[in-house]
């Protein structure tokens, strides 16, 4: 501390560095006076205690949006095999008037009658083309609740930060003296979950090395020659 | 044309997934489908018995998916069985480090019914199955 303030860069960067330290332990300080002062103390304390709350609600949305999930699902596994049935039914009724038209020419003489039998005939042709438009949609229902999985993994991640402000809160609440150690690793414990490989789905795809659909994954993989 | 009686392995931790996954494999005609709901269990399971193919997710507690990758390469038996990874994990360095770790596919969520056919056939395709 006692080094001239000149000449040498790195020691002014080293005094500068000491002083700001110092300057901010005072403000630290200062702010922590004035939070008692003003009774932010309280709002702190009330904040930190508004988290479990906030953690439940966090939850009460993973659970119903599970449940909803199952429930599609369970309904899509339950309407499945009945479009199948209608489906076959309707082609062996089908073949069935077929061979009943060919055996009893008579029917044909009544044209009422025989203008019944070509509009069943044709809407039974019609019900395995709509059973399979159906089959598809309820392929495209089931695909849809992919967001659970998806959703849910962002409602984790959540829960996890909130987690870490509710730790930071109560520190602000126990610490008489500003613990800049503890908050300096936990600053450090931040970035490397950021930078690691489990972030999960990217909410925001325009950073640049972020994934915006599949066909770039298959250009970088084609790029790296997989 | 892959053969529809091979036995194939879900791996995810959510089991919606896990439901939606054996729902589209059923709908292409494979039907006999096992699930695990993580990496330790699906590599205990197919250290057990007999698979030919393996859809992962990547973000699961205990082992997770790249890991399990990483120990099917490593393991004798198990090291030429093809592996899809099916994942949210869509940073560049996620697919660079599955390919490396060797990956024979990796299809981002969510994805389509179509695309994970594509990738499917794209393996059987490759590998000669």
């Amino acid at each position: 501390m006692s080094e001239p303030r000149t000449i040498d860069p790195g020691h002014v960067s080293t005094a500068s560095n000491d002083d700001m330290v110092q300057r901010i332990g005072q403000l630290a300080r200062m702010l922590r006076d004035s939070m008692r002062e003003l009774g932010l103390d309280k709002e702190v304390e009330r904040a930190a205690e508004a988290i479990p709350d906030a953690r439940d609600r966090l939850s009460y949305i993973a659970t119903m949006t599970e449940q909803a999930a199952e429930r599609s699902l369970n309904a899509i596994d339950r309407a499945q095999p009945l479009q199948d049935l209608m489906s076959e039914r309707a082609n062996a009724l089908q073949q069935r008037w077929t061979t009943c038209q060919e055996t009893l020419p008579l029917v044909q003489g009544s044209t009422e009658v025989a203008r019944l039998i070509h509009d069943t005939q044709t809407y039974l042709a019609e019900v395995p083309e709509h059973t399979q438009a159906t089959r598809q949609e309820l392929l495209e229902i089931l695909m849809a609740q992919d967001f659970q999985d998806l959703t849910g993994q962002v409602i984790k991640r959540m829960m996890d930060v909130i987690r870490e402000i509710e730790q930071q809160l109560v520190q602000v609440l126990l610490d008489n003296v500003p613990a800049g150690e503890a908050r300096e690793n936990r600053r450090q414990k931040a970035q490397e979950r950021d930078q690691g490989l489990l972030n999960g789905p990217q909410i925001d795809t325009s950073h640049a090395d972020v994934m915006a659909n599949q066909d770039q994954v298959d250009d970088l993989l084609d790029e790296l020659g997989f | 044309m892959a053969d529809k009686n091979m036995r194939i392995l879900v791996v995810d931790d959510f089991p919606t997934m896990r439901r939606i996954v054996r729902s589209l494999l059923k709908e292409l005609g494979y039907t006999n489908v096992e699930e695990a709901e993580d990496g330790e269990e699906g590599l205990a399971r197919l250290r057990a018995e007999a698979f030919d193919f393996v859809v992962s997710d990547w973000n699961m507690p205990n082992l997770d998916g790249l890991e399990m990758l990483k120990r099917i390469r490593a393991d004798d038996g198990l090291k030429s069985l093809p592996v899809l990874m099916v994942t949210a994990e869509a940073k560049k360095e996620n697919i660079i480090a599955a390919a490396q770790a060797g990956a024979n596919g990796y299809v981002v969520k969510p994805f389509t019914a179509a695309t994970l056919e594509e990738k499917l056939n794209k393996i059987f395709e490759k590998l000669g199955i």
